[in-house]
């Protein structure tokens, strides 16, 4: 497996033991069952309890039941579910990261009481709602609202784009509060199974086929104001979130490159044309040797970032620059794979094309490559370009 | 209160292509990793764990520092604590034969005194597939081998145990404890390691013990047995692929199992 200056061997027992049994976990589990799932645009959603049950939702947190691992394990559990699929990682980033984290980060005692313990067995599954039909790279523009009524809050709205909706038993909705000065965004818990909820999946997709995505609709549902995330006001709250899955993201899509590349070193020195291995051609091992070279490149970075997060020095901008370059460098590391496989490339026997396909939602979502782009370019002139 | 120890071993795993020195071969060929029987061994003994109120569970390797790891997975997926055995000595052997891997066990056994000792049927890379049955006879215990289902009645002392023989037969035997079980492939699934699990290992104790340790000395582990030499077998092999559908096939099937004179008169 290609680990080309040997990060690896530094890790400490705790790191590769993470490694090796997601890896085993993936191989065996997973990569067998997921060329089917992504043509019939299904997740294998009986392995959602049994991911729980190995820990992989939020492991890096502690308490409720939560492991409390490393930040490089962690990213390591990334990196090899993404070497399985996109749509593994996000439903492992979403529970975890995106629902889990702010739950943990900014919930009242009894919602983490509530919900972190089953949502890390799996048991319970969450979505997050911050995108909107009409406001996705700006969603501070969101016009999802709660008004207070009483001991409730009272939510009128819709989201788009969501992953997982279809299937969760609760959103975090992120709302404008109409009742508070300044009508600030705020998180909310919302039970699916509440009047005037409603998550119709979207079908369709030609990406993250193996990973389920819908709306949420959000008709006077009324949620008791304990449903509040009350320790967190203002854009800051998805944001936050944000980070810590694209944090998660930067190593993915190391994983998902390091497939394409063992897959097509693997066909490269195993089919023949003109009387030998194609890996024989200058051509071909141009193609690998700058695989490798990107992808260590991309891993570098993916280390680096989990020490600064391990300190407590990693800034929103350092994780821009991390995702926006490892998802590039995986969506374009991924064609140059699918297309060493000729015509077997194309199909669902071999992974490049998935991962390809899969890479444009990554380079999309969680904040696209241009916006990211612009992140960096405020951070490093002092000019926002987008304001 | 009921102790369960379980023998584990590290294997080298030969990769397809590799280079024979004499009687080795290159380190650079080998990846090591738990002998397959044994994970099946110590889910057996973690179930047994988890279903009953007072189950300690305690896995005992022999090997250099490198085996740690191997018996951390095994203490992530609930093995209580582990020992492990090596020291100059057994660093400079060639060869540990069986004999020799039962006078160490043996010496651990007379001081943990388990009621139940499960190893793996064989370990894959040296294959010699009788260190279960020579130590339950060197530590004076019943012992059951190839076992693939188990169901103990421990308030009764006794082990229901199912076995697989040659050629497909099953034997149905009970046990009395203390006994070893030599424990086949299959006889359940064996569950991975969780995150939590890995975490706890961490903490968990592996006592490093040395010849000494144990009251042994250079003579437990000298060997009656030398390698002499190692290589690779010639293998040829013919094959033929059949074509065609289910008909077509067993046509051309039947008239080649004709040729080759089976089923003839
Ligand atoms: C499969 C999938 C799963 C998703 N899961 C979730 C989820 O779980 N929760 C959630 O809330 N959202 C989710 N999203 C939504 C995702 O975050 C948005 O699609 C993303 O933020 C982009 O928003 P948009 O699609 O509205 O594109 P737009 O914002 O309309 O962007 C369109 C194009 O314009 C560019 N652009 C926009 N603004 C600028 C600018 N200022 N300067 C230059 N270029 C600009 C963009 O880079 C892009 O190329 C998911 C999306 C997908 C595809």
């Amino acid at each position: 497996m290609l680990d080309y200056v040997g990060l690896e061997a530094d890790l400490d027992s705790e790191e590769r033991m993470v490694r090796d049994t997601a890896r085993e976990f993936v191989e065996k589990e997973f990569k067998p069952i997921v060329g089917e799932h992504y043509i019939d645009g299904t997740f294998p959603t009986e392995l959602i309890p049994k991911l729980g049950e190995l820990g992989f939702y939020a492991p890096n947190l502690d308490g409720y039941g939560l492991p409390g691992l490393s930040e490089t394990a962690y990213g390591l559990l990334m990196q090899e579910l993404e070497a399985g699929d996109s749509g593994l990682r996000s439903m492992a980033s979403v529970q975890g990261a995106l629902v889990m984290y702010p739950i943990y980060a900014y919930g009242s005692d009894e919602q983490k009481e509530q919900w972190l313990p089953e949502m890390g067995t799996g048991e319970t599954i969450g979505c997050f709602g911050l995108t909107e039909p009409e406001h996705g790279s700006n969603p501070s523009a969101m016009e999802t609202y709660a008004t207070k009524a009483g001991n409730e809050y009272v939510l009128n709205g819709s989201k788009t784009w969501i992953t997982n909706s279809p299937i969760a038993d609760v959103a975090v909705v992120w709302a404008r509060d109409r009742s508070a000065e300044n009508t600030p965004v705020r998180g909310f818990l919302v039970e699916t199974d509440r009047d005037g909820v409603s998550t119709n999946k979207i079908d369709e997709k030609l990406s993250l086929r193996a990973s389920i995505t819908g709306e949420i609709g959000l008709q006077n549902v009324h949620i008791p104001k304990e449903n509040m995330l009350p320790g967190v006001s203002g854009m800051k709250g998805p944001l936050s979130c944000l980070t810590q899955a694209r944090f998660g993201i930067a190593w993915g899509a190391v994983g998902a490159a390091r497939d394409c590349f063992e897959t097509a070193r693997e066909y490269a020195t195993d089919r023949e044309q003109f009387g030998g291995p194609i890996a024989r051609f200058q051509l071909q091992q141009e193609k690998l040797a700058e695989m490798a070279t990107q992808i260590t490149t991309a891993q570098l970075l993916a280390y680096r970032l989990s020490e600064l997060k391990e300190r407590g020095e990693m800034t929103p901008q350092h994780v821009s620059m991390a995702k926006r370059n490892n998802v590039r460098m995986a969506r374009d590391q991924s064609r140059i794979a699918r297309e060493m496989l000729g015509g077997n490339g194309i199909t669902a026997d071999y992974s490049p094309m998935r991962h390809m396909a899969n890479l444009e939602t990554v380079y999309t979502y969680e904040g696209t490559h241009d916006i990211h782009t612009l992140v960096l370019g405020q951070d490093l002139t002092g000019i926002a370009a987008f304001e | 209160m009921m102790k369960v120890l379980v023998t584990v071993k590290e294997v080298a795993e030969v990769e397809e292509d590799f280079v024979l020195d004499g009687t080795r071969i290159d380190d650079r060929f080998l990846e090591y990793d738990l002998n397959e029987w044994d994970d099946y061994a110590i889910e057996t003994a973690v179930q047994l764990a988890e279903a009953g109120d007072d189950v300690e569970v305690v896995s005992a390797t022999i090997g250099p520092e490198r085996c740690e790891e191997t018996i951390r997975m095994a203490l992530a997926k609930g093995v209580d604590r582990g020992i492990r055995v090596w020291d100059d000595t057994l660093a400079s052997v060639d060869l540990l034969d069986v004999n020799a891997k039962t006078e160490i066990f043996n010496a651990i056994i007379a001081e943990e005194e388990p009621d139940l000792i499960l190893t793996g049927v064989q370990a894959h890379d040296d294959s010699f597939g009788a260190t279960g049955v020579s130590v339950a006879d060197a530590a004076g215990y019943e012992w059951a081998a190839v076992v693939n289902a188990l169901d103990l009645d421990a308030d009764a002392g006794v082990a229901h145990v199912r076995r697989e023989l040659e050629g497909g037969v099953e034997e149905l035997t009970d046990v009395e404890l203390p006994a070893v079980l030599t424990i086949q492939t299959g006889i359940n699934e064996p569950r991975y390691a969780s995150l939590r699990g890995i975490r706890m290992a961490q903490r968990k104790e592996i006592a490093q013990q040395t010849l000494d340790d144990l009251g042994l000395d250079e003579g437990a582990v000298e060997s009656q047995i030398t390698l002499t030499d190692m290589y690779e077998p010639e293998s040829e092999s013919d094959v033929e692929l059949f074509e065609g559908d289910a008909d077509a096939a067993a046509a051309s099937l039947a008239s080649v199992l004709r040729e080759k004179g089976v089923g003839a008169q």
